[in-house]
C-alpha cells in the first residue's frame, strides 16, 4: 500500500542560513575577504595596545617626531617611518583603521536606518507619500556621489563629522529604494493580506513579516557599501575636505605623500614608505570588504545558486 | 547489427545526470527507446519525467549542468549510414543538427532571438546546410541574366564569387571580402534574394498568410501561433528525416493548437519524416501517434502501439494516467502522491510509493523493459522484468 | 520619445532645487558670490543681498536665483578668477579629451573581458579575471594615480603630470598653433603637428590607464552576468539546434542580447566621466572641470562648487535620457511595441 512517512522538514529559514554559510565556505574569495576583514577589525579594536596614545592628547592626532617636512625612513622608533611633518606613519595607520571603521559603520548604519524608515513609509503607504519620497531619492541619485558629497562637505566645513554627515545624506536614498522595493514585493504577497484580515496591526506586520524578508539584500548591499563609503571618504580627505592635518586618517596620509613620489636625485623611490604604505592599507581594507560583500551577494543571488 | 532495417533511431541504456548545488539529479536512468522509420512516436509523461531532456540529448544538446553518463543513441542518417550520436565530434554533430534531426520547442517566443528578424533566423539554417544548393541556383540565375544581356560588372563579380565559394569556400580572397560589410552586401545580393524567395516559399508552406510581411518581422510582432509556424519552418527548412516536437502546442491557444497539430502531421507526410512527439496530453497522443512510450521519473515504463495502449494499459502508472483523464459524470480521479525528487529517487521501481499494486520486491528491484507481446513492452515487476 | 524628453523637466527642476537647498547651508555673505559677475561688486555686498533677496524666504530666493542661472549667470569664481560659467566652458575641453580616450577603452575592454569570463566560466581564466576586477574596483583611484606617477614619472622620468610638457605648452599658446577644439590631441592633428600630438598622448597614458583599471571592473561584471543569463535561454539552444557553430552562436546571438544592459551602463559611465573626474584630474594635474571643482572646494569657493554640481547633475540627467532613447532604438521590442 501507499507508503506514508511523515518527514520533518527543517525550519526553512535555518535551512536557508545553512545553505548560505556553506556557499560562503566553499568560495575561496570569501575566505580571503573574511580573513582580511577580521585582520582589520582586530587592529581597530586593539589600536590602543598596538600604538599607545599619548596621555592627555586626542588619540586620533598622530604624534610628531619633529617638524621637518622631509619624511624619514622606517626605523626602530618609527616602524613605518615618518611622513611629511614627521608624523609617525605606523601610528597613523593603526588609528586610521579605527577612523575608517568609524566612518564606514556610521554612514552605512545611519543610511540603513534612514533608508528603512523612508523606504517603509513609501512602500507601505504608497500613493502620494511614495511618489514624493521617490522623487526626492531620484534627484539625489541623479548626482554622482562624490560630487554631491563634495558640495555638502564644503557647506558643512572641513572635518570628519562633516564628511560623515555629507556621506550619509548621499547614501541613504539607495537603501530607501531597496527597502521600498522589498516592501512592494512582499506586501503584494498573499500572506500579508491574510495577516491584515486577521487584524494584525500595521506595525506588527512590518516588523514580523516584511523586515525579516528584506534583511538579506540589505546585508549584501551594506557589506558592499562599507568599502565604497570608506573609499569616498578617503577621497574627500585627500582633497582636503576631511579631518585636519595630523589626524589619523588614511586619505589624509595619502594626500601628504603627493610631494614625495619623485624621491631624491639618487633614488626615485627614497620615500616609498610614504606613498606605498597608507595606500596599501586602504586598498586592502576596501578589497577585503568588497570580497566579502561579493561572496555574500553570490551566495544569496537566487539565479546563480541553482547551478 | 546495431539498428534493424526498419529502425530510424534507437536509444540504448541512456543515463543522464544533472550536477547541481543541491545534489546530483538522476534525470534519466537507463532509458530504452526505438523509433521506426516514418512513424510518429508519442512520448507521454508528467513534468520531470525526463521527456524534454531525452529530446535534447538526441541532438547532443543536453543542457548544462547535465551530463550524459552512459548509453548510446544510434541514428540512421539519410545516406544510410548509422552513427552513434553520443560519440560524434562537434563537427559531425553540426551536420546533423538542423539537417538530419530538427527540434521544435514548447515556447515559440523563447525559441526565437528577439533582436533578429524572423527571416534572418530561418536563413541561418539554410545557409548552414543548403548553401551549395542556393549557390548553384544563384549561379544559374546569373548565367541567364548575363546571357540575356542584363548582366554588367556586378553580375559578373557575383558569378565569380559564387563559383569560388562552391569550389573553395575557405579561400583567402573570399575570407577577406567577408570582412568588409559593404562589399559583402554587394557580392551576395543575388544569393540573398534567392534565399529570401526560398524562405517565403517555406513560410507559405507553413500556411502563413502574407509571408512577405512575416519574413521581415521581429518575433514579438507575431502571434504565438505564427511564431510556432516560424519555428517549424526553421526546423523543416533543410528537410530533416527526424523531427522532435517538445510540447509544441502546450503554450498556444486551444484553437491554434489544433491548427498547428494538423500542420505538423501534414508536413510530416509531405517530408516523409519520422516524428517524436512529446506531450503530457493523452488526447493529443491518441490522435496522432502510431506508437506510444510512457515515461515516469526518468524511466521508460511502457511502450505500445497507440490503440493497444489505450485498450490494454499494463503499467500501473499508465493505467492511472488513463483513469485520471476527466470524464463528464464520473468523479475526478488523480494519482496519489507526488512526482519524486530525483536527487533522492525512491529505491527500486521509482513508481512504487504511488503504486496500488506495490509488492515488497518493488522497493528493491528496478524493473527492466521487457516484451510482453510482439509490440508491447512494460517495465514492471508484475509482468516479469 | 517626446514624452520621455518632457519627463526631463521635472527632474531638472528637482536638481536645481537640491543645489539650491545645499546653497542655503551657506550664510548670505558667501552666497553673494553666486550672483556677481565681477569681483569688484563684492564691495557692495549689502546691495547684492538686497537685490537678490538673500535674506528673504526660500521661494523668493529660488526664483531669483533660477532667473540668474537661466541667463547664464552662475556667479563669480574666486579660485578660477573668472565667471563660473566661463570657467566651466574653459576647463571642459580637458575633461572631454580625457573622456574621449578613457570611456571607449573602458567599455571595449570591459565587454571583451566580460565575454571571455562568461564563456570560460569557472575556469582559471574566469577566476583570474574576476579577481582582477575586484582588485581594480577596490583600488583608491587617487592612490593608483600616485603609484603610477611614482613609478613612471618618479622612477623612469616619463609620462609626467599635466596635459603637456612645458615646451609643448609654450608652442600651443604661441601664435603658431591654432586652437580649434581645446583638445590638444585633436588640435595637434588638425595642425599637422606630430610632436605635440605625441606629447599630449604621452601625458594621457597614465590618467587613462588609471581610469580604465578602476572602471573596467563594473562593466566586466555586468557583461559577464548578462552573458551568463542569456546562455540559459531557449533561443540559444534553438540556435545550436539549427546546426550553427558555437562561435557563431556566441558572437551573433548571445553577445548581441547581452549587450543591451551594457548600453545603459556605458552611457552612465561616460556621463560620470564627463561630469568631471575630480580625483584623477587632481592627481594628474589635468586642468579639467574636476580639477576646477576640487580646487574650488579647498578654497571654499561656493559659487564654483555649486555651479559645478549643477552642471554635473544636469549632464547626468540628460545623459540618462539619451541612454533611454538609445535603449529604445536598439531593442526592437521597445521600439515597436
Amino acid at each position: 500500500m501507499l507508503d506514508r512517512k511523515v518527514v520533518r522538514e527543517e525550519n526553512p529559514r535555518i535551512k536557508e542560513l545553512k545553505f548560505v554559510l556553506r556557499r560562503i565556505r566553499e568560495n575561496p574569495l570569501s575566505i580571503a575577504g573574511l580573513a582580511i576583514v577580521i585582520f582589520f577589525t582586530i587592529i581597530a579594536i586593539a589600536a590602543p595596545l598596538l600604538a599607545p596614545p599619548i596621555t592627555g592628547r586626542d588619540p586620533y592626532m598622530i604624534p610628531r617626531y619633529g617638524y621637518s617636512p622631509i619624511p624619514q625612513p622606517p626605523s626602530p622608533k618609527n616602524p613605518f617611518g615618518t611622513t611629511q611633518g614627521q608624523y609617525d606613519l605606523y601610528y597613523g595607520i593603526i588609528w586610521g583603521t579605527r577612523t575608517a571603521y568609524r566612518i564606514g559603520i556610521l554612514v552605512v548604519v545611519a543610511s540603513i536606518l534612514i533608508g528603512i524608515v523612508i523606504g517603509a513609509l513609501a512602500g507601505y503607504y504608497k500613493g502620494i507619500i511614495d511618489e514624493a519620497l521617490m522623487r526626492i531619492t531620484d534627484i539625489i541619485l541623479a548626482f554622482p556621489a562624490l560630487i554631491l558629497a563634495m558640495a555638502l562637505a564644503v557647506a558643512f566645513g572641513p572635518g570628519l563629522d562633516s564628511i560623515t554627515l555629507a556621506l550619509v545624506l548621499v547614501w541613504w536614498p539607495a537603501y530607501a529604494r531597496l527597502v521600498r522595493g522589498e516592501f512592494l514585493r512582499i506586501t503584494s504577497e498573499d500572506f500579508v493580506e491574510a495577516a491584515k484580515a486577521i487584524g494584525c496591526s500595521d506595525f506588527r506586520i512590518i516588523f514580523r513579516h516584511v523586515l525579516p524578508n528584506a534583511i538579506f539584500p540589505l546585508i549584501v548591499m551594506a557589506s558592499l557599501d562599507i568599502g565604497s563609503v570608506v573609499l569616498t571618504a578617503a577621497a574627500l580627505s585627500f582633497l582636503g575636505l576631511g579631518p585636519p592635518e595630523g589626524y589619523a586618517d588614511w586619505g589624509q596620509l595619502i594626500s601628504l605623500s603627493r610631494n614625495w613620489i619623485i624621491g631624491t636625485a639618487q633614488n626615485p623611490f627614497a620615500y616609498w614608505h610614504v606613498w606605498i604604505i597608507p595606500g596599501i592599507f586602504l586598498f586592502l581594507f576596501v578589497m577585503g570588504w568588497n570580497m566579502l560583500g561579493d561572496a555574500l551577494r553570490d551566495a544569496l543571488d537566487p539565479m546563480i545558486r541553482r547551478r | 547489427m546495431v539498428l534493424n532495417d526498419d529502425e530510424h533511431l534507437r536509444i540504448k541504456d541512456l543515463v543522464v545526470r544533472f550536477y547541481t548545488y543541491e545534489g546530483i539529479v538522476r534525470a534519466i536512468e537507463r532509458a530504452n527507446l526505438q523509433l521506426r522509420k516514418g512513424e510518429t512516436l508519442g512520448i507521454v509523461g508528467e513534468t520531470g519525467s525526463g521527456k524534454s531532456v531525452t529530446a535534447l540529448t538526441i541532438m547532443a544538446l543536453t543542457p548544462p549542468p547535465g551530463k550524459v553518463e552512459n548509453g548510446d543513441i544510434f541514428f540512421r542518417k539519410s545516406d544510410g549510414d548509422v552513427v552513434n550520436i553520443l560519440k560524434l565530434n562537434e563537427h559531425e554533430l553540426l551536420r546533423i543538427r538542423g539537417k538530419e534531426i530538427s527540434i521544435i520547442f514548447q515556447e515559440p517566443n523563447a525559441a526565437l532571438n528577439p533582436l533578429y528578424r524572423v527571416g534572418e533566423q530561418i536563413a541561418e539554417a539554410i545557409f548552414s546546410h543548403r548553401l551549395g544548393e542556393m549557390l548553384e541556383r544563384a549561379i544559374q540565375h546569373l548565367k541567364r541574366e548575363i546571357k540575356d544581356g542584363n548582366g554588367g560588372f556586378a553580375a559578373g563579380l557575383e558569378l565569380w564569387a559564387y563559383s569560388k565559394m562552391l569550389e573553395n569556400p575557405n579561400s583567402i580572397s573570399l575570407r577577406f571580402m567577408r570582412r568588409l560589410p559593404i562589399i559583402k552586401n554587394i557580392i551576395t545580393r543575388r544569393l540573398r534574394q534567392i534565399v529570401r524567395e526560398e524562405i517565403i516559399e517555406l513560410l507559405r508552406l507553413m500556411e502563413i498568410p502574407d509571408p512577405h510581411r512575416v519574413v521581415d518581422a521581429y518575433p514579438h510582432e507575431l502571434s504565438g501561433g505564427m511564431q510556432q509556424r516560424v519555428v517549424i519552418a526553421i526546423a523543416l527548412s533543410c528537410s530533416p528525416t527526424l523531427l522532435l516536437a517538445d510540447e509544441p502546442t502546450t503554450n498556444l491557444d486551444v484553437t491554434v493548437q489544433a491548427q498547428i497539430l494538423d500542420l505538423i502531421m501534414r508536413l510530416k507526410q509531405r517530408f516523409g519524416a519520422s516524428v517524436i512527439y512529446i506531450t503530457h496530453d493523452m488526447g493529443v497522443i491518441a490522435e496522432i501517434s502510431d506508437r506510444v512510450a510512457v515515461m515516469y521519473a526518468g524511466n521508460v515504463v511502457e511502450v505500445a502501439p497507440v490503440k493497444e495502449l489505450f485498450k490494454n494499459p499494463l503499467h500501473p502508472y499508465t493505467k492511472a494516467l488513463l483513469e485520471s483523464i476527466p470524464r463528464p459524470g464520473s468523479p475526478f480521479k488523480s494519482i496519489p502522491g507526488a512526482v519524486p525528487n530525483l536527487v533522492n529517487p525512491p529505491s527500486g521501481c521509482r513508481f512504487h510509493p504511488r503504486c496500488q499494486y506495490m509488492m515488497d520486491e518493488c522497493k528493491h528491484k528496478v524493473p527492466a523493459l521487457v516484451k510482453v507481446s510482439e509490440e508491447h513492452q512494460v517495465a514492471c515487476l508484475l509482468y516479469g522484468g | 520619445m517626446i514624452r520621455r524628453a518632457l519627463l526631463l523637466v521635472p527632474v531638472l527642476i528637482g536638481v536645481t532645487l537640491l543645489i539650491f537647498a545645499v546653497s542655503q547651508l551657506f550664510d548670505p555673505y558667501m552666497r553673494a558670490s553666486l550672483y556677481i559677475t565681477d569681483p569688484r561688486q563684492i564691495r557692495n555686498i549689502e546691495a547684492i543681498i538686497q537685490k537678490y533677496g538673500l535674506n528673504q524666504p526660500f521661494y523668493i530666493q529660488y526664483f531669483k536665483w533660477i532667473e540668474q542661472v537661466l541667463q547664464g549667470n552662475l556667479g563669480w569664481s574666486q579660485s578660477a578668477r573668472m565667471q563660473v560659467l566661463s570657467a566651466l566652458i574653459n576647463y571642459f575641453p580637458a575633461t572631454l579629451e580625457l573622456t574621449l580616450y578613457a570611456a571607449p577603452l573602458t567599455i571595449l575592454v570591459g565587454i571583451i573581458l566580460g565575454k571571455v569570463a562568461a564563456v570560460k566560466k569557472d575556469t582559471a581564466i574566469d577566476h583570474l579575471l574576476r579577481s582582477m576586477a575586484i582588485i581594480g574596483w577596490s583600488l583608491p583611484s587617487f592612490w593608483l594615480g600616485i603609484v603610477l606617477l611614482a613609478v613612471f614619472y618618479g622612477g623612469l622620468g616619463i609620462f609626467g603630470p599635466g596635459r603637456l610638457s612645458t615646451w609643448a605648452e609654450a608652442l600651443v599658446l604661441s601664435g603658431q598653433f591654432k586652437t580649434y577644439t581645446g583638445l590638444y590631441t585633436i588640435d595637434a592633428i588638425l595642425n599637422l603637428n606630430g610632436t605635440v600630438l605625441l606629447d599630449a598622448l604621452s601625458h594621457l597614458i597614465l590618467p587613462v590607464t588609471t581610469l580604465v583599471i578602476i572602471n573596467v571592473a563594473v562593466l566586466m561584471r555586468v557583461m559577464r552576468s548578462s552573458m551568463l543569463e542569456q546562455l540559459n535561454k531557449t533561443y540559444v539552444i534553438a540556435a545550436r539546434a539549427r546546426g550553427l557553430k558555437e562561435r557563431v552562436v556566441i558572437d551573433k546571438h548571445v553577445t548581441k542580447n547581452a549587450l543591451i544592459p551594457i548600453i545603459t551602463l556605458s552611457g552612465l559611465l561616460t556621463a560620470s566621466m564627463l561630469s568631471g573626474m575630480v580625483i584623477t584630474e587632481t592627481v594628474f594635474e589635468i586642468k579639467g572641470i574636476g580639477y576646477f571643482a576640487a580646487r574650488a572646494a579647498t578654497q571654499l569657493d561656493v559659487s564654483a562648487v555649486l555651479g559645478f554640481a549643477l552642471f554635473a547633475g544636469t549632464l547626468f540627467v540628460v545623459a540618462n535620457l539619451i541612454v533611454d532613447i538609445l535603449y529604445a532604438y536598439i531593442d526592437p521590442r521597445i521600439r515597436l511595441g
